[in-house]
Protein backbone atom coordinates (compact mmCIF):
# COMPACT_ATOMS: atom_id res chain seq x y z
CA UNK A 1 0.00 0.00 0.00
CA UNK A 2 2.82 2.37 0.82
CA UNK A 3 4.79 1.61 -2.36
CA UNK A 4 4.16 5.14 -3.62
CA UNK A 5 5.19 6.69 -0.30
CA UNK A 6 8.41 4.70 -0.37
CA UNK A 7 9.23 5.78 -3.94
CA UNK A 8 8.67 9.48 -3.14
CA UNK A 9 10.55 9.24 0.17
CA UNK A 10 13.49 7.58 -1.62
CA UNK A 11 13.43 10.42 -4.14
CA UNK A 12 13.57 12.98 -1.30
CA UNK A 13 16.43 11.11 0.38
CA UNK A 14 18.37 11.01 -2.90
CA UNK A 15 18.10 14.80 -3.11
CA UNK A 16 19.15 15.13 0.55
CA UNK A 17 22.16 12.88 -0.06
CA UNK A 18 23.25 15.01 -3.00
CA UNK A 19 23.17 18.23 -1.00
CA UNK A 20 24.01 16.87 2.44
CA UNK A 21 27.14 19.00 3.02
CA UNK A 22 25.55 22.35 2.19
CA UNK A 23 22.37 21.35 4.06
CA UNK A 24 24.31 20.44 7.18
CA UNK A 25 26.51 23.53 7.12
CA UNK A 26 23.38 25.67 6.97
CA UNK A 27 21.55 23.69 9.61
CA UNK A 28 24.45 23.62 12.08
CA UNK A 29 25.29 27.31 11.71
CA UNK A 30 22.06 28.65 13.25
CA UNK A 31 21.89 26.70 16.54
CA UNK A 32 25.63 26.95 16.96
CA UNK A 33 25.49 30.73 16.65
CA UNK A 34 22.72 30.84 19.24
CA UNK A 35 24.70 28.53 21.51
CA UNK A 36 27.83 30.68 21.25
CA UNK A 37 25.96 33.98 21.59
CA UNK A 38 23.61 33.02 24.41
CA UNK A 39 25.20 29.99 26.02
CA UNK A 40 28.71 31.35 26.24
CA UNK A 41 28.18 35.10 25.84
CA UNK A 42 25.42 35.37 28.44
CA UNK A 43 26.65 32.61 30.74
CA UNK A 44 28.51 34.95 33.06
CA UNK A 45 25.46 37.17 33.52
CA UNK A 46 22.87 34.41 33.95
CA UNK A 47 24.71 31.89 36.12
CA UNK A 48 22.85 28.69 37.01
CA UNK A 49 19.39 27.85 35.66
CA UNK A 50 17.56 24.98 37.36
CA UNK A 51 20.89 24.07 38.92
CA UNK A 52 22.77 23.84 35.60
CA UNK A 53 25.07 26.34 33.82
CA UNK A 54 23.10 28.31 31.21
CA UNK A 55 25.05 26.86 28.28
CA UNK A 56 24.08 23.35 29.37
CA UNK A 57 20.49 24.39 30.05
CA UNK A 58 19.91 25.52 26.45
CA UNK A 59 21.92 22.78 24.67
CA UNK A 60 19.21 20.05 24.59
CA UNK A 61 16.64 22.61 23.48
CA UNK A 62 18.87 23.73 20.61
CA UNK A 63 19.25 20.15 19.38
CA UNK A 64 15.49 19.62 19.61
CA UNK A 65 14.80 22.99 17.97
CA UNK A 66 17.08 22.09 15.05
CA UNK A 67 15.29 18.79 14.52
CA UNK A 68 11.77 20.17 14.61
CA UNK A 69 12.65 23.25 12.57
CA UNK A 70 14.23 21.05 9.92
CA UNK A 71 11.18 18.77 9.89
CA UNK A 72 8.83 21.74 9.55
CA UNK A 73 10.87 23.53 6.89
CA UNK A 74 11.40 20.45 4.75
CA UNK A 75 7.69 19.59 4.79
CA UNK A 76 6.33 23.06 4.22
CA UNK A 77 8.71 24.14 1.46
CA UNK A 78 8.90 20.78 -0.24
CA UNK A 79 5.14 20.46 -0.44
CA UNK A 80 4.63 24.05 -1.56
CA UNK A 81 7.40 23.82 -4.16
CA UNK A 82 6.20 20.50 -5.59
CA UNK A 83 2.59 21.68 -5.62
CA UNK A 84 2.91 25.27 -6.81
CA UNK A 85 6.23 25.56 -8.65
CA UNK A 86 7.31 22.23 -10.04
CA UNK A 87 3.84 20.65 -10.37
CA UNK A 88 5.34 17.27 -9.46
CA UNK A 89 2.47 16.54 -7.07
CA UNK A 90 0.21 16.61 -10.12
CA UNK A 91 2.49 14.22 -11.98
CA UNK A 92 2.32 11.84 -8.95
CA UNK A 93 -1.46 12.11 -8.92
CA UNK A 94 -1.88 10.69 -12.42
CA UNK A 95 -0.14 7.48 -11.34
CA UNK A 96 -1.95 4.65 -9.49
CA UNK A 97 -0.78 5.79 -6.03
CA UNK A 98 -3.25 7.39 -3.64
CA UNK A 99 -3.23 10.96 -2.36
CA UNK A 100 -2.63 9.59 1.14
CA UNK A 101 0.57 7.92 -0.03
CA UNK A 102 1.86 11.28 -1.32
CA UNK A 103 1.19 13.09 1.93
CA UNK A 104 2.62 10.26 4.04
CA UNK A 105 5.80 10.38 1.93
CA UNK A 106 6.16 14.10 2.52
CA UNK A 107 5.60 13.69 6.27
CA UNK A 108 8.20 10.91 6.37
CA UNK A 109 10.70 13.03 4.46
CA UNK A 110 10.25 15.98 6.82
CA UNK A 111 10.59 13.66 9.79
CA UNK A 112 13.79 12.10 8.41
CA UNK A 113 15.30 15.52 7.73
CA UNK A 114 14.50 16.49 11.31
CA UNK A 115 16.04 13.40 12.89
CA UNK A 116 19.21 13.52 10.74
CA UNK A 117 19.80 17.24 11.24
CA UNK A 118 18.98 17.08 14.97
CA UNK A 119 21.50 14.27 15.42
CA UNK A 120 24.21 16.14 13.51
CA UNK A 121 23.72 19.30 15.58
CA UNK A 122 23.79 17.12 18.70
CA UNK A 123 27.10 15.64 17.63
CA UNK A 124 28.59 19.07 16.88
CA UNK A 125 27.48 20.48 20.23
CA UNK A 126 28.81 17.35 21.88
CA UNK A 127 32.15 17.73 20.10
CA UNK A 128 32.85 21.42 20.65
CA UNK A 129 31.13 22.23 23.94
CA UNK A 130 31.33 20.84 27.46
CA UNK A 131 27.74 19.59 27.16
CA UNK A 132 27.65 15.87 28.02
CA UNK A 133 24.91 13.39 28.75
CA UNK A 134 24.90 9.68 29.63
CA UNK A 135 24.22 7.63 26.48
CA UNK A 136 21.42 5.70 28.18
CA UNK A 137 19.44 8.95 28.36
CA UNK A 138 19.26 8.96 24.58
CA UNK A 139 16.42 6.42 24.49
CA UNK A 140 14.18 8.60 26.68
CA UNK A 141 15.17 11.66 24.64
CA UNK A 142 14.19 9.95 21.38
CA UNK A 143 10.75 9.29 22.86
CA UNK A 144 10.30 13.06 22.63
CA UNK A 145 12.36 13.84 19.55
CA UNK A 146 10.58 11.33 17.29
CA UNK A 147 6.99 12.45 17.96
CA UNK A 148 8.20 16.06 18.09
CA UNK A 149 9.71 15.83 14.62
CA UNK A 150 6.61 14.02 13.37
CA UNK A 151 4.39 16.76 14.86
CA UNK A 152 6.33 19.55 13.16
CA UNK A 153 6.56 17.62 9.89
CA UNK A 154 2.77 17.20 9.85
CA UNK A 155 2.33 20.88 10.73
CA UNK A 156 4.62 21.73 7.80
CA UNK A 157 2.56 19.58 5.47
CA UNK A 158 -0.60 21.40 6.58
CA UNK A 159 1.01 24.82 6.00
CA UNK A 160 2.44 23.76 2.62
CA UNK A 161 -0.97 22.47 1.60
CA UNK A 162 -3.16 25.40 2.57
CA UNK A 163 -0.79 28.25 1.75
CA UNK A 164 -0.36 29.20 -1.87
CA UNK A 165 2.02 32.15 -1.43
CA UNK A 166 5.58 31.77 -0.14
CA UNK A 167 5.38 35.03 1.83
CA UNK A 168 2.44 33.61 3.82
CA UNK A 169 4.57 30.61 4.77
CA UNK A 170 7.28 32.99 6.03
CA UNK A 171 4.73 34.98 8.03
CA UNK A 172 3.27 31.87 9.69
CA UNK A 173 6.76 30.77 10.63
CA UNK A 174 7.51 34.17 12.19
CA UNK A 175 4.17 34.63 13.94
CA UNK A 176 3.31 31.08 15.00
CA UNK A 177 6.08 28.51 14.72
CA UNK A 178 9.03 30.43 16.16
CA UNK A 179 7.03 31.91 19.09
CA UNK A 180 5.71 28.41 19.90
CA UNK A 181 9.30 27.15 20.05
CA UNK A 182 10.86 30.12 21.83
CA UNK A 183 8.12 30.58 24.43
CA UNK A 184 8.07 26.95 25.51
CA UNK A 185 11.05 27.16 27.82
CA UNK A 186 13.85 26.75 25.31
CA UNK A 187 15.91 29.66 26.69
CA UNK A 188 14.46 30.04 30.18
CA UNK A 189 12.73 27.87 32.80
CA UNK A 190 8.92 27.86 32.79
CA UNK A 191 8.99 29.11 36.37
CA UNK A 192 9.90 32.52 34.90
CA UNK A 193 6.32 32.93 33.71
CA UNK A 194 3.64 34.43 35.98
CA UNK A 195 1.85 31.60 37.78
CA UNK A 196 -1.43 32.33 35.96
CA UNK A 197 0.23 31.83 32.59
CA UNK A 198 2.09 28.60 33.39
CA UNK A 199 -0.90 26.21 32.92
CA UNK A 200 -1.52 27.71 29.49
CA UNK A 201 2.09 27.36 28.47
CA UNK A 202 2.17 23.80 29.76
CA UNK A 203 -0.83 22.97 27.58
CA UNK A 204 1.23 23.68 24.47
CA UNK A 205 2.61 20.59 22.72
CA UNK A 206 5.89 22.43 22.17
CA UNK A 207 6.30 22.89 25.94
CA UNK A 208 5.77 19.16 26.46
CA UNK A 209 8.35 18.53 23.77
CA UNK A 210 11.11 20.92 24.92
CA UNK A 211 10.60 20.43 28.62
CA UNK A 212 10.33 16.65 28.34
CA UNK A 213 13.28 16.38 25.95
CA UNK A 214 15.54 18.47 28.18
CA UNK A 215 14.78 16.51 31.34
CA UNK A 216 15.14 13.22 29.46
CA UNK A 217 18.51 14.11 28.01
CA UNK A 218 20.10 15.91 30.95
CA UNK A 219 18.64 14.06 33.94
CA UNK A 220 17.36 10.84 32.40
CA UNK A 221 13.94 11.76 33.83
CA UNK A 222 10.87 10.54 32.03
CA UNK A 223 7.80 12.81 31.92
CA UNK A 224 5.05 10.39 30.81
CA UNK A 225 2.35 13.07 30.56
CA UNK A 226 4.55 15.20 28.33
CA UNK A 227 5.47 12.19 26.18
CA UNK A 228 1.80 11.27 25.74
CA UNK A 229 0.91 14.91 25.04
CA UNK A 230 3.44 15.32 22.22
CA UNK A 231 2.67 11.85 20.82
CA UNK A 232 -1.06 12.56 20.75
CA UNK A 233 -0.42 15.95 19.17
CA UNK A 234 1.67 14.25 16.48
CA UNK A 235 -1.10 11.73 15.83
CA UNK A 236 -3.78 14.42 15.61
CA UNK A 237 -1.75 16.61 13.25
CA UNK A 238 -1.01 13.52 11.13
CA UNK A 239 -4.73 12.82 10.73
CA UNK A 240 -5.37 16.52 10.06
CA UNK A 241 -2.53 16.71 7.51
CA UNK A 242 -3.80 13.71 5.55
CA UNK A 243 -7.38 15.02 5.66
CA UNK A 244 -6.47 18.58 4.64
CA UNK A 245 -4.18 17.43 1.83
CA UNK A 246 -6.82 15.02 0.45
CA UNK A 247 -9.44 17.75 0.63
CA UNK A 248 -7.20 20.27 -1.12
CA UNK A 249 -6.37 17.82 -3.89
CA UNK A 250 -10.04 17.09 -4.54
CA UNK A 251 -10.83 20.78 -5.08
CA UNK B 1 -18.33 -5.31 -28.03
CA UNK B 2 -17.49 -1.74 -27.06
CA UNK B 3 -14.58 -0.41 -29.12
CA UNK B 4 -14.61 3.04 -27.57
CA UNK B 5 -11.49 3.98 -25.64
CA UNK B 6 -13.32 6.96 -24.19
CA UNK B 7 -17.01 7.28 -23.68
CA UNK B 8 -18.34 10.52 -22.23
CA UNK B 9 -22.02 11.06 -21.35
CA UNK B 10 -23.54 14.44 -20.37
CA UNK B 11 -20.40 15.35 -18.42
CA UNK B 12 -20.85 18.64 -16.58
CA UNK B 13 -18.51 20.65 -14.39
CA UNK B 14 -19.64 23.85 -12.71
CA UNK B 15 -17.57 26.25 -10.62
CA UNK B 16 -20.27 28.20 -8.82
CA UNK B 17 -22.16 30.09 -11.51
CA UNK B 18 -19.63 29.23 -14.22
CA UNK B 19 -20.26 26.07 -16.20
CA UNK B 20 -16.93 24.93 -17.62
CA UNK B 21 -18.34 21.72 -19.12
CA UNK B 22 -21.95 21.62 -20.16
CA UNK B 23 -23.55 18.19 -20.81
CA UNK B 24 -20.56 17.11 -22.87
CA UNK B 25 -20.89 13.90 -24.92
CA UNK B 26 -18.11 12.19 -26.85
CA UNK B 27 -16.93 8.79 -28.08
CA UNK B 28 -13.31 8.17 -29.03
CA UNK B 29 -12.35 5.00 -30.90
CA UNK B 30 -9.60 2.72 -29.59
CA UNK B 31 -6.25 3.24 -31.30
CA UNK B 32 -7.22 6.56 -32.88
CA UNK B 33 -5.62 9.97 -32.55
CA UNK B 34 -8.36 12.33 -31.43
CA UNK B 35 -7.96 16.10 -31.38
CA UNK B 36 -9.92 18.49 -29.21
CA UNK B 37 -9.88 22.13 -30.29
CA UNK B 38 -11.35 25.17 -28.68
CA UNK B 39 -10.50 28.75 -27.80
CA UNK B 40 -9.03 29.66 -24.39
CA UNK B 41 -11.51 28.87 -21.63
CA UNK B 42 -13.55 26.53 -23.83
CA UNK B 43 -13.26 23.75 -21.23
CA UNK B 44 -10.58 21.55 -22.81
CA UNK B 45 -8.27 21.38 -19.80
CA UNK B 46 -11.22 20.89 -17.42
CA UNK B 47 -12.28 17.90 -19.53
CA UNK B 48 -8.76 16.41 -19.49
CA UNK B 49 -8.46 16.96 -15.72
CA UNK B 50 -11.74 15.12 -15.15
CA UNK B 51 -10.81 12.27 -17.49
CA UNK B 52 -7.42 11.85 -15.83
CA UNK B 53 -9.11 11.74 -12.38
CA UNK B 54 -7.45 14.96 -11.19
CA UNK B 55 -10.85 16.57 -10.77
CA UNK B 56 -14.39 15.37 -10.05
CA UNK B 57 -17.26 16.12 -12.40
CA UNK B 58 -20.40 17.84 -11.10
CA UNK B 59 -22.61 15.38 -12.97
CA UNK B 60 -22.60 12.97 -15.88
CA UNK B 61 -20.28 10.05 -16.42
CA UNK B 62 -17.31 8.88 -18.47
CA UNK B 63 -15.45 5.64 -18.96
CA UNK B 64 -11.91 5.00 -20.15
CA UNK B 65 -11.36 1.55 -21.59
CA UNK B 66 -14.54 0.53 -19.76
CA UNK B 67 -13.46 1.92 -16.35
CA UNK B 68 -15.69 4.54 -14.76
CA UNK B 69 -13.76 7.71 -13.90
CA UNK B 70 -15.65 8.19 -10.64
CA UNK B 71 -15.48 4.64 -9.32
CA UNK B 72 -12.26 3.24 -10.79
CA UNK B 73 -9.75 6.07 -10.51
CA UNK B 74 -6.83 3.84 -9.62
CA UNK B 75 -7.47 1.41 -12.51
CA UNK B 76 -7.72 4.36 -14.89
CA UNK B 77 -4.46 5.88 -13.68
CA UNK B 78 -2.81 2.53 -14.27
CA UNK B 79 -3.68 2.58 -17.99
CA UNK B 80 -3.31 6.26 -18.88
CA UNK B 81 -0.31 8.43 -19.63
CA UNK B 82 -0.62 12.17 -19.16
CA UNK B 83 1.38 15.02 -20.67
CA UNK B 84 0.06 18.12 -18.95
CA UNK B 85 0.38 21.71 -20.13
CA UNK B 86 2.85 22.56 -17.38
CA UNK B 87 6.36 21.19 -17.42
CA UNK B 88 6.07 18.96 -14.36
CA UNK B 89 9.54 17.43 -14.59
CA UNK B 90 11.47 17.10 -11.36
CA UNK B 91 14.40 19.48 -11.83
CA UNK B 92 16.35 17.88 -8.99
CA UNK B 93 16.36 14.48 -10.70
CA UNK B 94 18.25 13.59 -13.85
CA UNK B 95 16.33 12.70 -17.01
CA UNK B 96 16.72 9.00 -16.27
CA UNK B 97 15.79 9.38 -12.60
CA UNK B 98 12.61 11.22 -13.63
CA UNK B 99 11.58 8.20 -15.67
CA UNK B 100 12.65 5.73 -12.96
CA UNK B 101 10.57 7.49 -10.31
CA UNK B 102 7.53 7.41 -12.58
CA UNK B 103 8.05 3.70 -13.24
CA UNK B 104 8.30 2.99 -9.50
CA UNK B 105 5.11 4.96 -8.86
CA UNK B 106 3.49 2.62 -11.37
CA UNK B 107 4.78 -0.35 -9.39
CA UNK B 108 7.15 -1.50 -12.12
CA UNK B 109 10.15 -3.63 -11.17
CA UNK B 110 13.64 -2.54 -12.15
CA UNK B 111 14.13 -5.49 -14.52
CA UNK B 112 11.07 -4.28 -16.45
CA UNK B 113 11.57 -0.55 -16.36
CA UNK B 114 15.32 -0.36 -16.99
CA UNK B 115 15.18 -1.68 -20.60
CA UNK B 116 11.96 0.27 -21.26
CA UNK B 117 13.63 3.50 -20.15
CA UNK B 118 16.69 2.74 -22.32
CA UNK B 119 14.36 2.25 -25.28
CA UNK B 120 12.39 5.46 -24.65
CA UNK B 121 15.49 7.59 -24.12
CA UNK B 122 16.91 6.26 -27.36
CA UNK B 123 13.66 6.87 -29.21
CA UNK B 124 13.41 10.45 -27.93
CA UNK B 125 17.04 11.18 -28.74
CA UNK B 126 17.90 11.73 -25.08
CA UNK B 127 20.20 8.77 -24.41
CA UNK B 128 23.31 10.93 -24.35
CA UNK B 129 21.73 13.34 -21.86
CA UNK B 130 20.13 10.82 -19.49
CA UNK B 131 22.40 11.81 -16.58
CA UNK B 132 21.73 15.53 -17.03
CA UNK B 133 19.14 17.57 -15.17
CA UNK B 134 16.09 18.83 -17.11
CA UNK B 135 16.97 22.48 -16.40
CA UNK B 136 19.91 22.10 -18.79
CA UNK B 137 17.61 20.89 -21.61
CA UNK B 138 16.03 22.95 -24.39
CA UNK B 139 12.24 23.34 -24.37
CA UNK B 140 11.90 20.66 -27.04
CA UNK B 141 14.04 18.17 -25.12
CA UNK B 142 12.08 18.78 -21.92
CA UNK B 143 8.83 18.17 -23.77
CA UNK B 144 10.18 14.96 -25.25
CA UNK B 145 11.21 13.85 -21.77
CA UNK B 146 7.71 14.57 -20.42
CA UNK B 147 6.24 12.47 -23.25
CA UNK B 148 8.75 9.68 -22.52
CA UNK B 149 7.74 9.79 -18.85
CA UNK B 150 4.08 9.40 -19.80
CA UNK B 151 4.95 6.32 -21.87
CA UNK B 152 7.18 4.43 -19.41
CA UNK B 153 4.38 2.16 -18.18
CA UNK B 154 3.01 1.43 -21.68
CA UNK B 155 -0.33 3.25 -21.29
CA UNK B 156 -3.38 2.29 -23.33
CA UNK B 157 -4.63 5.88 -23.53
CA UNK B 158 -2.32 8.87 -23.79
CA UNK B 159 -3.58 12.36 -22.92
CA UNK B 160 -1.62 15.22 -24.43
CA UNK B 161 -2.69 18.67 -23.24
CA UNK B 162 -1.18 21.16 -25.69
CA UNK B 163 2.01 19.10 -26.06
CA UNK B 164 3.88 21.46 -28.38
CA UNK B 165 3.00 24.85 -26.93
CA UNK B 166 6.09 27.05 -26.83
CA UNK B 167 8.24 24.80 -29.02
CA UNK B 168 10.12 25.93 -32.10
CA UNK B 169 8.94 24.48 -35.45
CA UNK B 170 11.72 21.85 -35.55
CA UNK B 171 10.96 20.56 -32.05
CA UNK B 172 7.25 20.64 -32.80
CA UNK B 173 7.73 18.51 -35.89
CA UNK B 174 9.90 16.05 -33.94
CA UNK B 175 7.12 15.65 -31.36
CA UNK B 176 4.54 15.21 -34.14
CA UNK B 177 6.66 12.53 -35.73
CA UNK B 178 6.81 10.62 -32.50
CA UNK B 179 3.07 10.97 -31.85
CA UNK B 180 2.42 9.69 -35.38
CA UNK B 181 4.66 6.69 -34.70
CA UNK B 182 2.38 5.76 -31.77
CA UNK B 183 -0.72 5.71 -33.96
CA UNK B 184 -2.60 2.42 -33.63
CA UNK B 185 -0.56 1.28 -30.62
CA UNK B 186 -2.62 3.33 -28.16
CA UNK B 187 -5.45 5.84 -28.15
CA UNK B 188 -4.20 9.41 -28.17
CA UNK B 189 -6.37 12.25 -26.91
CA UNK B 190 -4.82 15.58 -27.84
CA UNK B 191 -5.80 19.16 -27.14
CA UNK B 192 -4.08 21.90 -29.08
CA UNK B 193 -4.24 25.52 -30.14
CA UNK B 194 -2.37 24.74 -33.33
CA UNK B 195 -4.90 23.86 -35.99
CA UNK B 196 -2.15 22.63 -38.28
CA UNK B 197 -1.16 20.18 -35.54
CA UNK B 198 -4.69 18.78 -35.34
CA UNK B 199 -4.91 18.62 -39.13
CA UNK B 200 -1.58 16.81 -39.40
CA UNK B 201 -2.08 14.31 -36.60
CA UNK B 202 -5.69 13.59 -35.85
CA UNK B 203 -8.05 11.02 -37.33
CA UNK B 204 -11.00 12.87 -35.84
CA UNK B 205 -11.36 16.33 -34.42
CA UNK B 206 -13.90 17.85 -32.07
CA UNK B 207 -14.39 21.58 -31.63
CA UNK B 208 -15.75 22.78 -28.31
CA UNK B 209 -16.69 26.18 -26.99
CA UNK B 210 -18.32 27.40 -23.77
CA UNK B 211 -18.09 23.85 -22.42
CA UNK B 212 -20.12 22.35 -25.26
CA UNK B 213 -19.26 20.18 -28.22
CA UNK B 214 -20.08 22.16 -31.34
CA UNK B 215 -18.64 20.05 -34.17
CA UNK B 216 -16.99 16.68 -34.67
CA UNK B 217 -15.61 14.77 -37.62
CA UNK B 218 -12.54 14.28 -39.79
CA UNK B 219 -10.78 17.41 -41.07
CA UNK B 220 -12.53 17.05 -44.41
CA UNK B 221 -15.93 16.51 -42.80
CA UNK B 222 -15.48 19.65 -40.73
CA UNK B 223 -14.49 21.65 -43.80
CA UNK B 224 -17.58 20.35 -45.58
CA UNK B 225 -19.68 21.80 -42.76
CA UNK B 226 -18.82 25.28 -43.99
CA UNK B 227 -21.46 26.91 -46.18
CA UNK B 228 -21.28 26.35 -49.95
CA UNK B 229 -19.40 29.58 -50.70
CA UNK B 230 -16.14 29.12 -52.61
CA UNK B 231 -13.26 31.54 -52.93
CA UNK B 232 -11.20 31.99 -56.12
CA UNK B 233 -8.11 34.03 -56.67
CA UNK B 234 -7.82 35.56 -60.17
CA UNK B 235 -4.41 36.81 -61.29
CA UNK B 236 -4.49 39.49 -64.05
CA UNK B 237 -1.62 40.65 -66.25
CA UNK B 238 -3.22 44.14 -66.19
CA UNK B 239 -6.58 45.86 -65.67
CA UNK B 240 -7.44 44.12 -62.39
CA UNK B 241 -9.40 47.15 -61.11
CA UNK B 242 -11.63 47.26 -64.17
CA UNK B 243 -12.33 43.50 -63.97
CA UNK B 244 -13.03 43.72 -60.22
CA UNK B 245 -15.64 46.43 -60.90
CA UNK B 246 -17.21 44.26 -63.58
CA UNK B 247 -17.34 41.13 -61.39
CA UNK B 248 -18.55 43.08 -58.36
CA UNK B 249 -21.83 43.84 -60.14
CA UNK B 250 -22.61 40.15 -60.79
CA UNK B 251 -25.39 38.66 -58.61
CA UNK B 252 -23.54 35.41 -57.76
CA UNK B 253 -20.56 37.29 -56.28
CA UNK B 254 -20.82 37.56 -52.49
CA UNK B 255 -17.60 39.43 -51.85
CA UNK B 256 -14.72 40.81 -53.89
CA UNK B 257 -11.29 42.19 -52.96
CA UNK B 258 -8.59 43.58 -55.19
CA UNK B 259 -4.95 43.30 -54.09
CA UNK B 260 -2.63 44.67 -56.80
CA UNK B 261 -3.07 42.53 -59.89
CA UNK B 262 -5.03 39.94 -57.94
CA UNK B 263 -8.78 39.79 -57.36
CA UNK B 264 -10.13 37.52 -54.62
CA UNK B 265 -13.74 36.72 -55.34
CA UNK B 266 -16.18 34.81 -53.10
CA UNK B 267 -18.91 33.05 -55.05
CA UNK B 268 -22.24 31.68 -53.82
CA UNK B 269 -21.27 28.23 -55.14
CA UNK B 270 -18.66 26.70 -57.38
CA UNK B 271 -21.16 26.45 -60.26
CA UNK B 272 -20.98 30.25 -60.63
CA UNK B 273 -17.42 29.96 -61.88
CA UNK B 274 -18.65 29.41 -65.48
CA UNK B 275 -20.46 32.78 -65.39
CA UNK B 276 -17.29 34.47 -64.12
CA UNK B 277 -15.15 32.95 -66.86
CA UNK B 278 -17.69 34.10 -69.47
CA UNK B 279 -17.74 37.60 -68.04
CA UNK B 280 -13.97 37.78 -68.16
CA UNK B 281 -13.86 36.87 -71.84
CA UNK B 282 -10.97 38.78 -73.43
CA UNK B 283 -9.52 40.01 -70.10
CA UNK B 284 -5.77 39.33 -69.62
CA UNK B 285 -6.23 36.52 -67.02
CA UNK B 286 -2.99 34.72 -66.11
CA UNK B 287 -4.39 32.25 -63.59
CA UNK B 288 -7.56 31.31 -61.70
CA UNK B 289 -7.04 29.25 -58.56
CA UNK B 290 -9.36 27.84 -55.90
CA UNK B 291 -8.56 28.88 -52.33
CA UNK B 292 -8.78 25.76 -50.14
CA UNK B 293 -10.82 26.20 -46.95
CA UNK B 294 -8.68 25.51 -43.92
CA UNK B 295 -9.45 24.07 -40.52
CA UNK B 296 -8.86 27.58 -39.25
CA UNK B 297 -11.79 28.81 -41.39
CA UNK B 298 -13.96 26.12 -39.79
CA UNK B 299 -12.70 26.99 -36.31
CA UNK B 300 -13.28 30.73 -36.73
CA UNK B 301 -16.69 30.22 -38.32
CA UNK B 302 -17.76 28.08 -35.35
CA UNK B 303 -16.15 29.93 -32.47
CA UNK B 304 -16.08 33.52 -33.78
CA UNK B 305 -13.25 35.98 -34.32
CA UNK B 306 -13.46 37.70 -30.96
CA UNK B 307 -10.34 37.30 -28.80
CA UNK B 308 -11.06 35.42 -25.53
CA UNK B 309 -9.80 36.57 -22.17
Amino acid sequence: MLRGSLAIWQRDMLILRRSIISELVAVVAYPLTIYLAFGIGMQGYIGLVDGAPYSLFIAPGLITMTAVNAAYNESVWSLWFHRRVQFTIESYRVTPISVSEIVIAKILSGFTHGIIKGCVVGLVIFAITPFRFPLEHLVQYLLFLIPGSAFFSCAGVISGTVMDKPETIGKVEAVLVMPLIFMSGLFFPLSSYPSTVIPWVRALPTTALFEGARRALVAGEMMPTAAVQISLSALLTFVAAVYIFRRKMSE
Amino acid sequence: MNTSALSIHTLTKAYGALTALDSFNLEVDQGSIFGLLGPNGAGKTTLIRILTTLMRQSSGSATIEGFDIFQSGQEIRRIIGVVSQENSLDRYLTARENLELHARLHGMERRLYAPRIDELLELMGLSGRQKDFPDTFSGGMQRRLVIARALVHLPRVLFLDEPTTGLDPQSRRAVWEYIRSLAGKMTIFLTTHYLEEAEQLCDRIAIMDHGKLIAIGSTQELKDHLNGATVYEIDFAEGAAHSAELLGNMPCVIDIKQIGNKVVVTLECWECLAEIVTALNGAPVRRISLQERTLEDVFISLTGEKVRE
